[in-house]
């Protein structure tokens, strides 16, 4: 069954928006705010008012009714709809007919100013001119992002009515009829509120990746947190563990009188598994597993490792509010195994004997031995400007041991760690 | 009968099969099952992080998320780049020589499924306290991983694992090479033997591992 849309574009749209949305939804309730007019659906309307040259009829009488200048189209794409509507700019009451459609410019469509002068020079100006091109021409001479403008001209368009949302949020709240001392024993009401508000995002086919959870304590103040994933999601269940993973980290000081919740609304998650995709965990599994770390070592010890440019003695941190990204990289370098080296923490006390400046033996808590090899001295500095930091490195192979790096700051001789 | 040729018989695709399931590392010649524990066991300077970090280099750089469980904070990201380790597919966790925590840690990351491999790094943990860990642990963990892509690699100086790992390696460095002379000498390269403790027929494999003084 063939669809109808129907277009009223206005000059006057933002003194006339609520009018002409108002008679809009008197012929349907599929409706799309565009920035010089509005778009609805009236496909069915056929049984009830007739033709699409009734149906716009009536809604001319509508606009005279309401004394609203506004320029009307029927037709059964999107595309063609908005282009017809538009050709007098909505100046005046007057309605389309699909037949025009053949008459109008080139111009009218969403087509390059290069690619126009070539068709005016060729003398194709208008959509009939260019229908009479067979459509592979096209195609193959101006790429394939020209199938677009042949679907448009063809009327075959596939654009179809997006909902405007006029919130970029829905909230939900509950008043405790006693304080409550321990997050967790709300969580089945914060469930009941999550399902009202994901059901809300859901109506406008969107979803969540921010939510601001504030809770009212006994001792007057209010303590706030916001939650963000890298990713929308509407998984109740996910959530939840997150917002008590969270707030199990920074839990209020006084008991809960009442809870607010917002949630802001985004794009939902185009998802797209590849046969050859390599495995990864699940984004919100990921999410999950890492605030359960945070929990367990602590905020600042879980995350990705970063580089930093810098000349200081251990030159990266840990980013704590990074997440990996399973990034491939593109250029391959070949296969190769390099020398390693591992931090002592804290870096070991040592005693070194030196005899005519030669390290000849190291003795530390843990073990002791000859020097059979050693290289060095590599002496280190930075941050001068800051404070003092200045470091005396060998490295140094013991006698059935392994081979270390070995400081001395001041007087005071260290092992910072291993090669392995 | 001649599009049957394009049917692959049965033993070819376990063959097929049984290679995706394998991370095969071509400097040492040696190959990882994925969905078991490994452990490679060595003294000081043995090279088992070099291969550790080798490894997580072949996989976060085909956009794999691996993760390493730091249990004496003893990683140093500025190797793992000369190793070729892509660090923005590196999830790191420091425990601060807890070794309840590290195995906490290494229980979370299996339960998540999908890791590439997580290294259990249990290096400078007193050897007391590794001996008092239940074997249950490593039966518990041989459970997690079975059947996921990921790859459980556990690094000590003394073996843990018993027998819940399906591979266990031991390193032992036979030399290592310096080059120079007098007071200017450089690290150079670290001859290994390796062979395995579950396979005792074969000689032990040897590999060298080069030093890397490129600037990070």
């Amino acid at each position: 069954m063939s669809r109808l849309y129907a277009c009223i574009i206005s000059t006057e749209l933002k003194r006339d928006k609520e009018v002409l949305q108002a008679i809009a939804h008197q012929f349907s309730y599929s409706i799309e705010m565009l920035a010089d007019g509005i778009l609805f659906d009236v496909s069915g309307l056929e049984r009830l008012v007739g033709k699409p040259t009734q149906i716009s009829q009536k809604i001319l009488e509508e606009l005279q009714k309401q004394n609203i200048p506004g320029s009307i189209a029927i037709a059964e794409t999107v595309e063609t709809a908005a282009l017809l509507a538009r050709q007098e700019h909505g100046s005046s009451h007057a309605v389309h007919e699909p037949e025009t459609f053949q008459q109008l410019p080139l111009t009218d469509l969403p087509i390059e100013q290069d690619t126009l002068n070539i068709f005016s020079e060729l003398g194709v100006n208008r959509v009939k001119d260019l229908l009479a091109i067979p459509e592979d021409e096209l195609v193959s001479r101006y790429g394939r992002g020209f199938r677009d403008v042949v679907d448009v001209i063809e009327q075959k368009g596939r654009q179809l009515l997006t909902p405007n949302v006029k919130d970029s949020q829905v909230s939900w709240g509950y008043q405790l009829d006693a304080p409550v001392e321990n997050f967790e024993q709300l969580i089945f009401l914060l469930n009941h509120g999550l399902e009202r508000m994901f059901g809300e995002i859901a109506r406008d086919a969107l979803s969540t990746e921010h939510l601001h959870i504030a809770f009212k304590l006994t001792n007057k103040t209010k303590k706030a947190y916001e939650i963000k994933t890298s990713f929308p999601t509407l998984e109740r269940a996910f959530w939840l563990k997150l917002i008590n993973l969270r707030i199990s980290l920074d839990p209020p000081d006084a008991n809960i009188i009442a809870v607010d919740v917002v949630s802001y609304f985004t794009k939902p998650r185009p998802a797209q598994k590849g046969l050859y995709a390599v495995s990864r965990p699940e984004p919100e599994r990921l999410l999950l597993t890492v605030n359960k770390l945070k929990n367990l070592v602590g905020e600042e010890n879980v995350g990705v490792p970063v580089i930093l440019n810098q000349r200081i003695a251990e030159a990266f941190t840990l980013d704590a509010d990074v997440m990996p990204e399973g990034r491939e990289r593109i250029e391959t370098h070949g296969e190769k195994t390099v020398i390693a080296f591992s931090y002592f923490h804290p870096p070991v006390r040592a005693e070194v004997l030196v005899r005519e400046d030669r390290l000849v033996f190291v003795k530390t808590h843990y073990f002791e031995g000859h020097v059979t090899e050693y290289s060095g001295v590599w002496k280190a500095n930075s941050k001068w400007w800051d404070r003092s930091w200045k470091t005396q490195e060998w490295d140094v192979e013991i006698e059935n041991k392994g081979i270390y790096r070995l400081c001395k700051v001041g007087k005071e001789w260290f092992l910072a760690g291993e090669y392995d | 009968m001649s599009h049957l040729a394009l049917v692959k018989s049965l033993s070819h695709l376990q063959e097929e099969q049984k290679y995706s399931d394998e991370i095969l590392l071509e400097s040492t010649g040696l190959a990882f099952t994925r969905g078991t524990v490994a452990e490679i066991i060595g003294g000081p300077s043995s090279g088992k992080t070099s291969l550790s970090l080798s490894l997580l280099a072949k996989l976060t750089a085909a956009g794999e998320i691996c993760a390493v469980v730091d249990s004496s904070d003893s990683f140093d990201p500025c190797s793992a780049i000369l190793a070729g380790v892509e660090l923005e597919n590196l999830l790191w966790v420091k425990c601060g020589g807890d070794l309840e925590k590290s195995f906490m840690s290494a229980d979370y990351l299996m339960q998540a499924k999908g890791f590439g491999a997580i290294w259990l790094n249990l290096n400078g943990l007193p050897q007391q306290k590794l001996r008092i860990v239940p074997k249950t642990y490593w039966y518990r963990y041989r459970t997690h991983v079975r059947d996921t892509p990921t790859l459980l690699l556990v690094t000590a100086e003394e073996p843990v694992t018993g027998s819940a790992s399906q591979q266990a390696f031991i390193f032992e460095r036979e030399r290592a090479v310096w080059s120079g002379s007098g007071r200017y000498k450089l690290l150079r390269e670290f001859c290994i033997s390796l062979h395995s403790r579950k396979r005792f027929e074969g000689q032990p494999r040897r590999t060298r591992i080069e030093a890397d003084y490129t600037d990070v």
